[in-house]
């Protein structure tokens, strides 16, 4: 019981910065399929900032880890600026330029990771390894029964990431900006005739997207994979996605989703162990989230309410 | 500094293929209830963006308070104390009245000292005073999705007043109301100006600026044709001055001269999805050279009767017989082949393929017959040989002609293109359902013009309308409707339109 909360939570929370990501582009009206390329562009950055400074740390610091996460979302931001442009500025259709952006991630992170192995760090490879995590028992909430998986083993980003949520819950439901971002994925002209610029709105919503997905993609490099590679575009942006529409595009539902798949995943694991399965069926169990995410939808989707003007191309002379 | 608070010079404005404001200059005084009156398409709503910023004129200054206007957004215009309710409210649905008034310029609170806040709670009550002192009857808590057309209108209407508008600017206000909600409407108006507001209202019914309006200018083709007093101004002059013409208001008839029975409807049935009979145990018949028209309060049947004759409707029992032929379950093309036309109720979603071009509108019922279309292969220089024909016949007015997207037409414009091909088609039995919509003044005398030259024709013409003023100055026979069946046909002449409408409440017998 105890690991799957422990694996399950490491899970869902990175999966659900990402979505969080997606929410916040797609409650401004842009559609983002592009979560995927999103949080792979930063894990990418992150990486690289990483394996260039590696020389500057000791060997055991956790620092490093802090500040490629940092850098994840700067870098994060900075690859979504792609989406933004080509759905806001040039009101591009905005399913196709997410999946370019996807696409574009994947073959340009692969491509730079192996010319940066090659030039800059003299070795031959097609990946970035990072160290894994270090991880956070707590005494004496751990030994307590059933809840203590929540406090044991625990990655120091689960916080981080718990934090930046709320954060970002806060300035979407709270703030000025949030009450202006919401209504451009209503109704753009509303905004428009409020005095506000909707394409910047628009803009930043994006670039936060990114910047989020890149911390979970980042979270993710330091967990599941241990590494940055083209291993970490399995579909995860994907999944997210699922779980933002899941959540009907709110955040507090939207954990509860992610939780859903977190912890659906993790019971599948121990499943394996338990029946002493070969490993060749882990793989099997690992489609189980997504199997899930088909059921839900299916049953589920007619409840749901999509942001009104979602992937509406504004267009401000148009009435 | 002149007497005007409000001052266009020469305004031009352009767009590609059409002049929509053509050297307009007018002056707004302070304080006033200023009307624009025009047809669809004459270029008041452009002119009034114009001021509210939307767009920048071609030519040409705008003055408010005497001071020439620089910089036109929507922005500049709010500094200025210029509000505009727009035709499409911009309203977000999902959120409150309050969080939509304040959309834009929200006040915000520190909370804990430090964290910025939007402070809704404390602007609601800002807002049902604010409701309360101009009597409009909102409240601020209600999320805009549950709130009918008027009161989101009402929305609209606090939104400008809480951003402390002085010039208030209303754009078709009451195309999408009921008449009570109407009366409201001018009354709240009427109230703004008691408190020293300038309001311009953009319309086309003359009956409302009649009753609110001080002051009125009157666009035609994009150019001011008039500025009046409407105190001292007839309806009859501000109609002519609108439509650039003499406006007859009763059409001229030609004597009744019945023919013979085409359209016979006997004992027809059209149930609806409940199986509840919408339409119960309905018969008549239409002469050549007779409006048959069926009058009658909205939901009543009538629409229902006429579906059921186009064909788009399944008859559940009785039949239709058309020119002695019964096609009471024939398909939508062999009646029209069988010589029916249709102007539906709804021109928009029955009528036009809107993202179409004129031309191929036009030839919705002939494509695929020669010459426009030879084995298989359509010849669209036909097309639009027959629609330039059309076109000038029907003085149907649009940007680029034949070529237009009939989308961005306008709706009397739209229409006239349907009357064009449904009578075009010669068929001896033309059926028109409230075929004057939300027309204006011009293209309504047009089309009863239309229908009247059908009938001299010798047309047998099912006319179904909600408009008991077109029927009573249309018809030869009046059927009345009430709760789907027909209490009453008579000769148009035997009956007032007091008992028509008696009828229609189903009071009488």
């Amino acid at each position: 019981m105890s690991d799957i909360i422990v694996n399950g939570m490491s899970f869902s929370l990175p999966l659900f910065i990402i979505a969080v990501g997606g929410i916040y582009s797609e409650r401004s009206g842009v559609t983002n399929l592009a979560l995927e390329g999103f949080l792979g562009a930063g894990a990418f950055f992150g990486a690289v900032f990483t394996a260039l400074t590696a020389g500057m740390f000791a060997a055991t610091s956790q620092l490093p880890m802090y500040l490629s996460m940092v850098v994840a979302m700067a870098g994060g931001a900075l690859y979504a600026v792609i989406h933004a442009v080509l759905c806001i500025k040039f009101k591009a259709n905005q399913v196709i330029s997410g999946v370019v952006v996807n696409i574009l991630a994947m073959a340009l992170t692969d491509f730079l990771t192996s010319q940066i192995n090659a030039g800059v760090l003299g070795q031959s490879s097609d990946k970035f390894v990072l160290n894994v995590s270090t991880r956070l028992t707590f005494q004496p909430l751990a030994s307590l029964p059933v809840i203590g998986g929540f406090f044991t083993n625990v990655y120091p980003f689960e916080f981080i990431i718990i934090a930046v949520a709320v954060v970002a819950w806060y300035a979407m439901y709270k703030t000025r900006f949030g009450m202006r971002l919401r209504a451009c994925g209503d109704n753009p002209y509303a905004v428009d005739a409020a005095g506000c610029n909707v394409a910047r709105i628009q803009f930043i919503a994006v670039m936060v997207s990114g910047a989020l997905s890149g911390l979970g993609g980042m979270c993710f490099a330091y967990s599941v994979f241990g590494n940055f590679s083209t291993s970490i575009y399995t579909g995860y942006g994907y999944l997210a996605i699922a779980a933002m529409i899941f959540g009907n595009w709110k955040i507090p539902a939207t954990l509860g989703a992610c939780l859903l798949f977190g912890f659906a995943r993790a019971a599948g694991y121990s499943l394996i162990q338990y029946l002493g399965l070969p490993g060749a069926y882990s793989d099997l169990i690992m489609i189980l989230p997504y199997v899930l995410t088909l059921l839900l939808l299916m049953f589920f989707s007619k409840n749901n309410r999509a942001p009104r003007a979602l992937g509406e191309i504004y267009d401000k002379g148009k009435r | 500094m002149s007497e005007y608070i409000v001052e266009m010079r020469h305004v031009t404005k352009r767009f590609p293929g059409i002049v929509a404001n053509d050297d307009v200059s007018l002056g707004i005084k302070k304080g006033e209830i200023f009307a624009l009156l025009g047809e669809n398409g004459a270029g008041k709503s452009t002119l009034m963006s114009i001021l509210f910023g939307m767009y920048e004129p071609d030519e040409g200054e705008v003055y408010v308070r005497g001071k020439k206007v620089e910089h036109f957004s929507p922005n500049h215009a709010t500094a200025m104390n210029i509000g505009m309710v727009h035709q499409h409210f911009k309203l977000v649905s999902n959120y409150t009245v309050t969080e939509n008034i304040i959309l834009g310029m929200e006040p915000q609170k520190r909370l804990g000292g430090f964290l910025p806040v939007v402070d809704i709670k404390n602007t609601n009550q800002k807002i049902a005073d604010l409701s309360k002192k101009f009597r409009l009857e909102v409240e601020p808590t209600k999320k805009i999705e549950d709130l009918n057309v008027s009161m989101q209108q009402r929305v609209e209407i606090l939104k400008m007043l809480y951003r402390e508008a002085e010039i208030l600017i209303f754009d078709e206000p009451t195309a999408v109301l009921t008449p009570q909600e109407i009366e409201f409407l001018l009354d709240i108006i009427r109230e703004m100006r008691r408190n020293g507001k300038t309001i311009i209202l953009i319309t086309h019914k003359l009956e409302e600026i009649k009753q609110v309006a001080d002051r009125c200018a009157i666009l035609n083709r994009g150019k001011v044709v008039g500025i009046c007093d409407v105190a001292e101004t007839s309806t009859k002059k501000m109609a002519e001055l609108m439509v650039g013409r003499e406006v007859s208001f009763t059409q001229e008839k030609s004597p009744f001269r019945p023919g013979e029975v085409k359209l016979t409807v006997d004992h027809l049935v059209v149930k609806n999805a409940d199986g509840f009979p919408v339409v119960n145990d309905v018969s008549f018949s239409v002469r050549g050279g007779e409006i048959f028209a069926i009058a009658g309060v909205a939901g009543n049947g009538q629409v229902e009767i006429a579906d059921a004759v186009a064909g788009l409707t399944k008859v559940s029992s009785g039949t239709i017989t058309l020119g002695g032929k019964e096609i009471t379950d024939a398909a939508v093309r062999a009646r029209n082949r069988q010589g029916l036309a249709y102007i539906p109720e709804d021109r928009q979603s029955w009528g036009l393929i809107l993202d179409f071009t004129l031309s191929e509108n036009l030839l919705l019922r002939r494509y695929d017959q020669e010459p426009y279309c030879v084995k298989g292969v359509l010849h669209r220089e036909k097309f639009d040989e027959k629609s330039r024909q059309l076109i000038e016949q029907f003085d149907i007015r649009s940007g680029q002609g034949e070529k237009t997207v009939v989308r961005s037409m306008s709706g009397g414009n739209q229409q006239k293109a349907i009357v064009a091909r449904e009578i075009d088609q010669d068929a001896p039995c033309i059926i028109f359902v409230q075929p004057t919509r939300g027309l204006d003044i011009g293209a309504i005398e047009n089309i009863h013009r239309q229908i009247l030259e059908e009938r001299a024709k010798g047309k047998a013409i099912l006319l179904v309308s909600l408009e008991l003023d077109e029927i009573m100055s249309l018809a030869d026979t009046i059927g009345v409707i009430y709760n789907g069946q027909l209490l009453k046909i008579a000769p148009a002449d035997t009956m007032s339109t007091n008992e028509v409408g008696q009828y229609m409440m189903g009071v009488k017998e």
